[in-house]
């Protein structure tokens, strides 16, 4: 399952930064499932649409994950703006979710 | 982190295998918030790094089998079979979503296209159009299909599909779903079945009915309406499914507005709810003549929705056997009030014309003694054209067998022409004479099924007779004889009475009546007496009447004895002193009873000869006076 969303900025790229992002999970495993609600949430709050999402079922699409050096689901990575970074469990951590996407400032 | 979330921790709740299986994990990550992630409880899977394959921690292993026993408990409840087919569109797998048997096809569906099956639903065209939907690699939803199981009982599936491509976007079948949907469809059939019924009856009714809605428009119509409307002329009858009859009533113009204004009127008012019933009778023109219909218009409100169901009937041939009917009357009353055969039959044949539309009307009569038929009385509405005609056909005169009415004469039997030619014994140009321009009906006037005469009847436009007609020409016909038959007999009798009248004029001078107390109830013609002073009185109460003792005696005997008599002579003595005589003569008179209810008789002035004889009497007297004195 490869799922990908786009915020609702994306319309005006040179006005914001776009945050370019990939979660690898495996089908409907309970952090998988956590994983993608956790992101949703900060995704909501925190990029304001200004983002970019693919969300890949490794069950699916075990090549790809191989490809893109993900060992574990979740796996969150971030893929622009540079540097890439990558979150790996359930993304209950939002701290650790927002300094990985960059997000300066924000206390989660 | 939720503590919420299942972990994969493994002490202390884990099994020696899971603890097992955590090392041999750990072993494989390298990576320090991999392994924290892990020891977290927060990892679902693990990618090989040989094969790419994802391996399962326990947690997530035990939600992906709960969650596939889930999917499949609720996809159980969506669809009875799924099933695979490869690319040839054969069944490469039919499962039941509880394990159980085929459903479709009890012979076995492996291996075997869906048209390959027991189908009985699907004509050619069908599966043409479903394989083409396949060859489109489209998806399908809901197709049903029919077939009877093992035991004989009909059977409603409903399968959907959709095609399945491999990661290299190449098709590889098709896969889906199989409904059993023969409860829904044994459901809907029972909905329908009380439908199919009520319609069943509104078409079996003879009557034309159309059910409307609360604006006009016609819901549905029986197939005698539809027939009625390819059939018959007039307003509303025209009217077909889905068109609106109220807007037809509205729009009808000429001759037909007042009742399409009339129709429109009553069926609002019914719709309306200001009345059960509307009906109204109207007639139109129609290529087959008048036409009579009779409309009736009730209400029929449910769930607070007013329609009205409309019958329209035809009751031409009802109508028709009135006007006969009235016509039978109408001659009769001529008849009754009829004083004579000539106003008798002029009187006939004009209230025939004025019932039937015809311009005129002819009596011929059958000469008995000449053995033809001679023009007698006539009627027609007036105009040249008519009068001309007419007068033309005075003096006519037909030998049975000969022109229409000679046929009809010979024939007894009624004759129409209508447009001449349409019988092909008789030549246009040989009625021309006799009918004109015109259409005719010619019909015998017999008595006893004796003809003694013919009626021909002429019109522009003669309707083609039915059984009613033929039988109203009938029995006017033997009404008519019947009467001209009576009338011939009373017109003797009256010749006979004038003749009696005359002679009676001539051997008496007056005539008389009395009651049974022999008291005079009529004197006609006496100059003995004045009326008022002989009228109830008998014959020994009048005045200044001379009749000797024993001759009243006698005379009175004889009325006693209810005998006739005659030359009972009195006398009577004017006031100059003089005597007039006079000679009765009476027969006693009885009732249809045999009661006796008086006399009759008739009176003579015998006093010239009275005179004369008291005359010569006395002369006599003297002269044998005279021998007696010179003999002396």
């Amino acid at each position: 399952m490869v799922r990908k969303r786009k915020g609702r900025g994306e319309s005006d790229p040179a006005a914001t930064t776009i945050v370019v992002m990939a979660l690898y999970i495996t089908d409907s495993g309970p952090n998988s499932v956590r994983a993608v609600a956790n992101l949703e949430a900060i995704c909501q709050e925190h990029l304001k649409g200004n983002f970019r999402l693919e969300i890949i079922d490794v069950l699916q699409h075990p090549l790809r994950a191989l490809a893109d050096g993900i060992v574990v689901t979740p796996s969150l990575a971030k893929l622009s703006p540079l540097p890439i970074a990558t979150v790996v469990g359930n993304l209950s951590d939002k701290s650790g979710v927002l300094r990985a996407l960059g997000i300066v400032g924000s206390t989660g | 982190m939720n503590s919420a979330l299942p972990q994969l921790n493994p002490a202390p709740s884990g099994t020696g295998i899971e603890r097992d299986f955590q090392k041999a994990i750990l072993r494989l990550v390298k990576g320090g918030p991999e392994r924290q992630a892990i020891e977290a409880g927060q990892i679902d899977a693990i990618i090989d790094p040989a094969s790419g394959n994802s391996i399962l921690l326990p947690e997530a292993r035990r939600a992906l089998i709960e969650r596939k026993v889930g999917f499949r408990s609720l996809i159980g409840l969506a669809f009875d079979w799924y099933w695979e087919q490869d690319e040839d569109y054969r069944f490469v797998s039919h499962r039941g979503a509880g394990d159980d048997a085929d459903g479709i096809a009890e012979e076995g569906i492996i291996g075997k296209t869906l048209w390959d099956l027991s189908i009985d639903n699907m004509s050619e065209a069908d599966w043409r159009t479903h394989r083409q939907q396949l060859e489109w690699r489209a998806i399908f939803r809901d197709l049903e299909l029919r077939h009877v199981d093992g035991g004989g009982e009909v059977r409603y599936v409903s399968i959907s599909g959709e095609p399945v491509f491999d990661d290299r976007n190449h098709f590889k079948g098709y896969r889906g779903i199989t409904r059993d949907i023969t409860e829904r469809k044994q459901a809907e059939a029972l909905v329908q079945q009380p439908h199919r019924f009520d319609r069943a009856v509104l078409d079996a009714l003879g009557a034309p009915i159309a059910v409307l809605d609360h604006a006009g428009l016609v819901l549905s119509a029986n197939h005698a309406w539809r027939d009625f409307a390819t059939n018959h002329a007039g307003v509303g009858t025209h009217v077909a499914l889905g068109a609106n009859y109220l807007a037809v009533c509205d729009d009808a113009c000429a001759t037909e507005q007042v009742d399409g204004v009339a129709i429109a009127a009553g069926i609002r008012q019914v719709i309306g709810g200001e009345r059960a019933l509307f009906r109204y009778d109207y007639s139109c023109d129609s290529p087959t003549g008048r036409t009579w219909l009779a409309l009736s218009v009730t209400r029929i409100a449910e769930n607070g929705n007013a329609s009205a169901v409309v019958l329209c009937e035809d009751i031409t041939e009802r109508k028709r056997g009135e006007l006969l009917l009235g016509l039978e009357f109408a001659v009769a009353r001529c008849l009754a009030n009829a004083t004579t055969a000539a106003s008798a039959l002029q009187s006939v044949i004009r209230v025939i014309c004025e019932t039937q539309g015809w311009d005129c009307g002819r009596y011929f009569c059958l000469d008995q003694s000449a053995g033809v038929l001679r023009f007698d009385e006539s009627w027609g509405v007036a105009g040249a054209a008519v009068e001309e005609f007419l007068e033309k056909s005075r003096g006519m005169v037909f030998r049975p067998g000969a022109g229409l009415a000679g046929r009809v004469c010979q024939s007894g039997q009624p004759l129409w022409i209508v447009d001449g030619a349409r019988d092909a014994a008789v030549s246009p140009t040989a009625l021309a004479p006799e009918t004109g321009e015109y259409d005719a009906c010619v019909f015998p006037v017999t008595t006893d099924d004796k003809v003694i005469g013919v009626l021909a009847f002429s019109a522009s436009r003669v309707r083609e007779p039915d059984d009613r007609m033929l039988q109203a020409v009938r029995s006017i016909g033997s009404q008519l004889g019947g009467f001209l038959l009576r009338q011939q007999a009373v017109d003797a009798l009256r010749r006979s009475e004038m003749r009696f009248r005359v002679l009676n004029d001539l051997t008496s001078d007056w005539y008389w009546e009395q009651d049974s107390n022999f008291r005079f109830t009529q004197v006609v013609g006496c100059s003995a007496f004045g009326t008022a002073e002989i009228l109830g009185m008998t014959h020994w109460e009048l005045p200044n009447v001379v009749v000797a003792d024993e001759g009243w005696a006698e005379h009175k005997s004889q009325l006693a004895a209810r005998w006739s008599f005659c030359d009972f002579e009195f006398a009577t003595v004017h006031s100059d002193g003089k005597h007039a005589y006079y000679s009765i003569c009476g027969e006693p008179v009885y009732d249809a009873a045999g009661i006796f209810t008086g006399y009759c008789g008739t009176g003579l002035d015998i006093t010239t000869r009275k005179r004369e004889e008291i005359a010569l009497r006395e002369s006599e007297a003297r002269l044998r006076a005279l021998v007696a004195h010179s003999s002396g």
